[in-house]
């Protein structure tokens, strides 16, 4: 059984009490106390144009499970954005399914039900990066 | 001008045999692209009941401006300690994963419209969950006359 471990610390003088959120958690299987073993592995891309692509393509992966996707903007622009969806369509902005928008610099990290595409588009043609990886709960061979 | 910073660590020494996963990442949340950081924080720690999906956080409508330009951010934790407990997370009713029992998550939101709500329904049992929003952009509710 494999151990993948993640933690999150976020600090913020928002208010005039400090806060400070520290957790941690370990990547488990689907209503399991078993960690999760498998993984699409840690992927770059760069993207030079503001066509939606998929990035996670659901039927790679067990459905209705307790898949973990983490993504993360790589360039450094404030100004420019992914939209991140969770779409059977090749859209991610202005869809019903629009999570939101990762600038540069940003990360996510969310369960994925391993059921729909996961979609994302730049909102711009200069060159952005995104780096991503799905932490899976079930990888569905290719048929061949 | 208020800061608020978000690391992530996320490790294996198992995962990839042969090889140890290492990410690590930090973001300053800047409100939606600009360098200023956000002014906005709620937070709670409520019992959510099987059987009923409920909204969590505002409406787009219940925010200033063009809703769809916000850069708001959500962090939720399942406090459930039962392995098999889950609550179902989605936009709107597309249910997007399952936020297992000590789980944690962390994402962007830019709350398109009213039908771009945040939605979780608890499974399996009643469950706690722990969650702060920071944004920049919401109003309170105008009280009943």
């Amino acid at each position: 059984m494999a151990t993948t471990n993640a933690t999150i610390s976020i600090n913020s003088d928002i208010s005039s009490y400090p806060m400070r959120i520290n957790n941690s958690m370990t990547m488990l299987k689907a209503g399991t106390c078993h960690g999760l073993q498998e993984t699409t592995g840690l992927r770059h891309k760069k993207f030079t144009s503001t066509t939606a692509a998929v990035i996670v393509e659901h039927d790679e992966l067990t459905d209705d499970k307790a898949h973990k996707v983490y993504i993360r903007n790589v360039s450094s622009s404030k100004e420019n954005f992914f939209y991140v969806a969770y779409n059977a369509s090749a859209a991610a902005a202005t869809t019903a399914e629009t999570i939101g928008k990762l600038y540069g610099g940003d990360w996510m990290l969310m369960p994925y039900n391993g059921n729909v595409n996961i979609v994302v588009a730049s909102s711009t043609t200069e060159t952005q990066t995104l780096e991503y990886m799905v932490f899976a709960d079930g990888i569905v061979a290719a048929a061949g | 001008m208020a800061t608020t910073t978000a690391s992530v660590s996320i490790s294996s020494s198992d995962l990839n045999p042969g090889s140890n996963l290492s990410i690590n990442a930090s973001s300053t949340l800047m409100k939606a692209g600009l360098t200023t950081g956000l002014t906005q924080l709620r937070t709670g720690y409520e019992s959510i009941a099987t059987g009923t999906e409920f909204r969590l956080g505002n409406k787009a409508t219940e925010m200033v401006g063009d809703a769809h330009n916000i850069a708001s951010w959500v962090y939720i934790c399942n406090k459930a300690t039962d392995d098999t407990y889950y609550i179902d997370w989605g936009i709107h009713e597309t249910m997007i994963g399952r936020l297992y029992a000590g789980d944690w998550m962390f994402i962007p939101w830019n709350a398109s419209d009213d039908a771009a709500e945040i939605e979780i329904e608890a499974q399996v049992g009643a469950q706690t969950i722990e969650y702060a929003f920071f944004a920049s952009d919401f109003v309170l509710p105008t009280a009943s006359a």
